[in-house]
């Protein structure tokens, strides 16, 4: 199929020109538009002096201050307050848990040290015998109590 | 079919390097001959596009602007008159999407002064010189046709059949092979055949 018909209709097209002069008036229009771009503030410039001008517009009276530290202060306490009571004395709590582990008694795992040459399967140097008091509690007291 | 001859001669393009490495050292204006160099040429490829005048200006000053923002990023690895025209279809293509969600396009009508165009008469009478042909009817089909075709179609018609570049120049504007051009190009045709089909039979006769 031969488009050399098409092709011959379709370039025509090229005499569609624009008005006479526009050529020599583009790059005129071309620097107004630079200028102006220049001149133009950019959107972050525009939104910083908005909000400083909102801000230079708000009247603060001078007792507004001692107002909020008052109230910081006021918040502080009532948290405080709300803060549950701590653990009965003797016993241990773990600290920041959602379900707080308490250990009523305590007994050492084991007493006796068994030789090494007893437990032929066990490296007793690698793996020396332990007593539950050697752990550390992660915190003795109940937390935010003073 | 052979295109036709590009109106960018090689020696002007090689000209562009000299232009574009003193616009990147800070002389605004070698970037004014560029622009004075590229405008028309572009105002063709971009008026062809969107067939509004008003459109194609806006456009191409924006084309403008955005390439002197870039040029700074330009190292050559392409010609200047390749990514010139990159930009210009890339905006093209994007303006022509949002416009198509905005509204129906509006354009423009024909040019009055093209009637008086000896060129275009003449080229037009061959058409067929047996019946008169209204020239403005003529414009108002083309453009219609046009439109009607895809942007990827349309973009590879307005470079091959209207300014006359090769398959190997739009390849590289499009960054598709040569081949993708060729396909397009036969599907745009046979689209536009069955739009223009009136004025086909005319040619075919002669």
């Amino acid at each position: 199929m031969s488009h050399e018909p098409m092709h011959r209709i379709i370039r025509l097209k090229r005499y569609e020109q624009p008005p006479e002069g526009y050529h020599e008036n583009f790059l005129k229009e071309f620097h107004r538009r630079q200028r102006a771009e220049l001149l133009k503030p950019s959107i972050s410039t525009l939104l910083t002096e908005r909000i400083s001008a909102i801000f230079s517009d708000l009247r603060v009276p001078a007792f507004a201050y001692a107002g909020a530290a008052a109230l910081a202060i006021l918040s502080g306490v009532v948290i405080m307050r709300l803060t549950p009571s701590s653990q009965a004395p003797g016993a241990y709590s773990v600290s920041y848990s959602t379900y707080p582990v308490t250990i009523q008694k305590m007994q050492p795992v084991s007493l006796r040290v068994e030789p090494a040459n007893q437990l032929p399967n066990l490296p007793s140097q690698l793996f020396p015998p332990s007593f539950l008091l050697q752990a550390r509690p992660a915190s003795h007291e109940s937390p935010l109590s003073f | 079919m052979e295109p036709l001859m590009s109106e960018m001669p090689e020696t002007l393009q090689n000209n562009d390097h000299e232009l574009v490495a003193r616009t990147q050292g800070g002389d605004p204006t070698a970037f004014d001959d560029l622009v004075v160099r590229y405008s028309p040429r572009l105002y063709g490829l971009i008026y062809h596009m969107t067939s509004n005048h008003e459109d194609t200006n806006d456009l191409l000053q924006d084309v403008f602007a955005k390439a002197y923002r870039s040029i700074t990023n330009f190292r050559g690895k392409s010609s200047f008159y390749t990514w010139m025209h990159s930009i210009a279809v890339n905006m093209t293509i994007n303006f022509l999407k949002k416009r198509n969600r905005r509204q129906h396009p509006s354009l423009n009508d024909p040019d009055s002064g093209i009637e008086n165009d000896p060129d275009f008469i003449a080229a037009a009478s061959t058409i067929d010189p047996r019946n008169e042909i209204s020239i403005h009817e003529l414009q108002k089909k083309l453009n219609a046709a046009m439109q009607k075709l895809s942007h990827e179609h349309r973009v590879v018609v307005t470079m091959f059949d209207i300014q006359g570049m090769h398959h190997a120049e739009i390849a590289k504007i499009l960054r598709v092979s040569e081949g993708t051009v060729r396909s397009r190009l036969f599907y745009a045709h046979k689209h536009l055949q069955i739009s223009l089909h009136e004025f086909r039979k005319t040619f075919n006769a002669n």
